[in-house]
């Protein structure tokens, strides 16, 4: 009994970070009806980022993150004029592949920039623990914590309140007629993609203080977050939040229960069975297509 | 018109190479065009004439491979009883995944493969005791043909050979026969093909697990051939882009296309290895790169594949391929 106020704390401070790289796919998916196979790599990007700033400029994550923000968003909407795009109306199929391919594209740079070898940001702060009421944390996952809130919760008021995000929703709910009054839906895409694309590249960042990085990083979580994505019903981002919470939960757990190496078997057979019972997630009505609720 | 002389012609030359060629390494990169070709084929089946998408189809290459190298090492069987047993198996897991794809469309069926493959991957690398996990698994090399121990390259040509015609003709068989038909139809609009009495289920799960059962052979003959067998590989998502890219880029959905796909790729892959040679890790990221970078234009330009664009401008129809 004593291990469960731990768990629960792993459990919140872990299913923030999932959130923040989930959220940023369902709302890509949720405006534009894209299921972006390359966000993972957006991650790793994110994280290599944190990497060289620290290697070579001796900057702080944190620093980066704050510096690097506008070059991520800055990449995201370039991706989105060289690669998305061109194939904006064209079928699913051909949208899956092409950001399959992005994604090839992606880890294959990755891998002739910094080699296959896993690389640590090793800052002096990255074994600090906190210790209270009988929890312990790790700092860097404190704060990483903090900054996924922040962001999403950002997100949210922006969806919400801002005449952008409204705009945005909008063009969610059914980008005809959101043209027809005038909506530029082309940039509403290229701004949903690069926001998207802001999230998951900022938690990037986050994470790499906590895990090493390597080319293929991204794919371990981003089919997390696809996991939490799906469970929240594709498109719900308060679906999204819930859901991250839910499956840190099943993965906090497991590893506590039945050790890590089979923690990632099991969230993967839930995903698989989530999928066959129930597409349109736990919260989700069949065919939503709810954005910032 | 579907003209089959192209393909007459291209398993004409695969047939007649070894005759004249001694080169060991062209006869490797020959071997490797085929047996990627009829893995690309046979994700065709899935793929491309009943448009499940999958991106999993790894786990099927994996089931073959592991089955052949596992009953091999441990228990001393015949690789041909391990094709068939992996091919059981991949069957087997290719009705779960057919079921799957009656329940899920677009890229909600993409995604369930990946972790399908990963699924298997994970178990693979981790049943240390079972597998001999991460490290993978050496095939013994045991001579004659029983044993698959075969050192001339030029048998190995005329043996993926066979394989990759007869996956060619499964696809032509898929082209003209009624069943084939009825595949187009459910791909094109399921429910439409479903008011006019097709079984669309049942042939939808039929096409996913036949497809299961050709890749887990092609996955065994690969094991056979190279002599490993490594889970972050055979499993890999990598893998099985590489076996849609290879459809797609040739023609999804007609039956040369795979193996026009395949050569693509593979001497793209053969000659920028040799071109970067020496890099390293590096070169891998090169052809990665442009790997990535031609499936983008590809889907960008000719969204059908090579061999439907090019049919187009010789007033040459290769196929049925997809509409959309």
């Amino acid at each position: 009994m004593h291990a469960i106020p731990q768990l629960l704390a792993s459990t919140i401070l872990l299913g923030g970070i999932y959130a923040l790289i989930a959220v940023g796919l369902t709302l890509i998916f949720g405006v534009m009806r894209i299921v972006n196979f390359a966000h993972g790599e957006f991650l790793m990007l994110g994280m290599y980022l944190a990497f060289w700033s620290f290697t070579l400029l001796g900057l702080d994550p944190y620093v980066t993150l704050v510096l690097g923000l506008p070059l991520i968003f800055g990449g995201g909407w370039l991706s989105y004029r060289l690669v998305m795009r061109p194939v904006i109306h064209a079928s699913h199929n051909v949208q899956v592949f092409t950001t399959v391919g992005l994604s090839i594209a992606l880890q294959a740079l990755a891998l002739v920039l910094w080699s296959a070898d896993s690389q640590f940001v090793r800052t002096s702060y990255y074994a600090v623990v906190v210790r209270f009421a009988g929890i312990a944390l790790n700092l860097a996952q404190i704060a990483a914590f903090v900054v996924a809130v922040l962001f999403t919760a950002s997100l949210f008021a922006f969806m919400r309140w801002s005449y952008t995000g409204k705009v945005m929703r909008a063009t969610a709910q059914d980008r005809h007629a959101a043209a027809l009054m005038g909506i530029d839906t082309g940039r509403v895409f290229a701004l949903t993609w690069a926001v998207g694309i802001t999230c998951v590249g900022a938690a990037g960042v986050m994470l790499a203080p906590i895990y090493p990085v390597y080319p293929s990083v991204g794919l371990q979580f981003v089919l997390i977050a696809y996991v939490a994505v799906v469970l929240g019903g594709l498109g719900d981002m308060a679906g999204a939040l819930i859901a991250s919470l839910v499956v840190a939960a099943v993965e906090v757990t497991s590893s506590y229960a039945i050790g890590t190496a089979w923690k990632e078997v099991l969230y993967l057979l839930l995903f698989i069975a989530i999928l066959t019972i129930r597409p349109a997630g736990l919260f989700g009505q069949r065919g939503a297509e709810v954005i910032g609720t | 018109m579907r003209d089959p002389r192209p393909a007459l012609a291209f398993f004409a030359v695969a047939a007649l190479a070894p005759l004249v060629v001694r080169d060991a390494f062209l006869l490797d990169g020959l071997i490797l065009i085929l047996m990627w070709g009829a893995s690309a084929a046979a994700w065709n089946v899935a793929g491309g004439y009943a448009g499940q998408l999958s991106l999993g189809h790894s786990a099927f290459f994996g089931l073959g491979a592991y089955s052949a190298a596992l009953l091999g090492t441990r228990w001393g069987i015949s690789p041909w009883i391990g094709l068939i047993v992996g091919a059981v198996l991949a069957t087997a897991f290719g009705f779960i995944l057919g079921f799957l794809s009656n329940r899920l469309r677009g890229p909600y069926f993409g995604l369930a493969t990946i972790a399908f493959s990963q699924v298997l991957l994970l178990v693979a690398s981790r049943w240390r005791g079972f597998t001999s996990g991460s490290e993978g698994i050496p095939v013994p090399f045991r001579p004659g043909f029983w044993t698959l121990g075969i050192a001339d390259k030029r048998v190995w040509v005329y043996l993926v050979l066979v394989l990759a015609v007869l996956l060619y003709l499964v696809e032509v068989y898929l082209e003209r026969s009624r069943r084939g038909y009825q595949l187009a139809a459910v791909r094109e609009d399921e429910d439409a093909a479903l008011s006019l009495g097709v079984a669309a289920r049942r042939l939808k799960v039929a096409a996913i697990a036949v497809s299961a059962a050709l890749t887990a052979a092609c996955g065994t003959l690969w094991a056979q051939y190279v002599g490993f067998v490594d889970p972050y590989y055979v499993f890999s998502v990598d893998l099985s882009v590489r076996f849609c890219l290879a459809a797609i880029l040739g023609g999804i959905g007609t039956p040369l296309g795979p193996f026009l796909g395949a050569a693509v790729i593979t001497m793209l892959e053969t000659s920028l290895r040799a071109r970067f040679g020496g890099i390293g890790a590096g070169l891998i990221g090169i052809y990665l790169i442009i790997y990535g970078v031609v499936l983008i234009l590809t889907m960008r330009f000719a969204p059908q594949g090579l061999l439907p664009w090019v049919g187009q401008r010789l007033r040459w129809r290769p196929g049925l391929g997809p509409t959309s």
